[in-house]
């Protein structure tokens, strides 16, 4: 089970990245609080106003193209950017802790049940 | 939401023999092993064990009825997972309509 998204913003994939790999730009889209070393097997701890915490670590990471988050509950987040006619492709898939059975529990979790 | 729930939920039905009596199952309303392993190539102690496997779950409620367990389907821990969905694709469209602001704030200046 996974969440997709895509949306192509009006800027340069550079500064796209510094605002996906920056702890600072991280604090004004993604969480409150964040320290992130941005390199393969680097940490990344996310606070929230709210009192939550997530951490992560950076399992994947391809400048400017494509970073990887393995969340501590197993989750996981993949960040790809390409470069467009009218700036910067970002595409998101965050995938469900237990990930595995995705494609198949989707679909049948939509077939009524009788 | 509570990810533990959906993982079990997942890992439950990760196996292709569990989501086929969970099918069955629905299919009939409730069951038992014996009826189950009858319609299905597999032995009653294979599927009593995958039906407590679903139970344990949450997938499935389990009712003695005489010397039998009866099973039927819950549906709320699907609904977990289609809620977490909703949560978490709510999440990230705030989350990219922030980084538009801040990309668009940064072109400006």
């Amino acid at each position: 089970m996974e969440v997709e998204r895509e949306v192509v913003f009006p800027a340069a994939p550079d500064e796209v990245w510094e605002a996906l790999t920056e702890a600072e730009r991280l604090e004004e889209w993604f969480a409150n609080d964040v320290e992130l070393d941005a390199r393969p097997g680097g940490e990344g701890v996310f606070r929230w106003d709210d009192g939550e915490e997530r951490h992560a670590v950076v399992r994947e990471l391809e400048e400017e193209r494509r970073i990887v988050f393995d969340w501590d509950d197993d989750g996981q987040t993949v960040i790809e950017l390409a470069e467009v006619e009218e700036g910067t492709l970002v595409h998101v898939v965050e995938t469900a802790p237990g990930f595995g059975t995705a494609l198949e529990l989707s679909a049948f979790a939509w077939t009524p049940v009788a | 939401m509570d990810a533990r729930r959906v993982d079990a939920v997942f890992d439950a039905l990760g196996d292709p023999s569990r989501r086929t009596l969970v099918r069955a199952i629905a299919a009939r309303g409730d069951a038992t092993a014996t009826e189950l392993a009858s319609e299905l190539p597999v032995t009653r102690q294979a599927v009593a064990k995958q039906l407590l496997a679903l139970a344990d779950a949450g997938l499935l409620r389990a009712t003695r009825s005489g010397r039998e367990t009866r099973y039927a389907v819950t549906p709320e821990p699907l609904g977990d997972a289609v809620d977490w969905m909703v949560e978490v694709g709510a999440a990230w469209d705030d989350r990219l309509a922030r980084l538009g602001r801040t990309l668009r704030g940064r072109g400006a200046r």
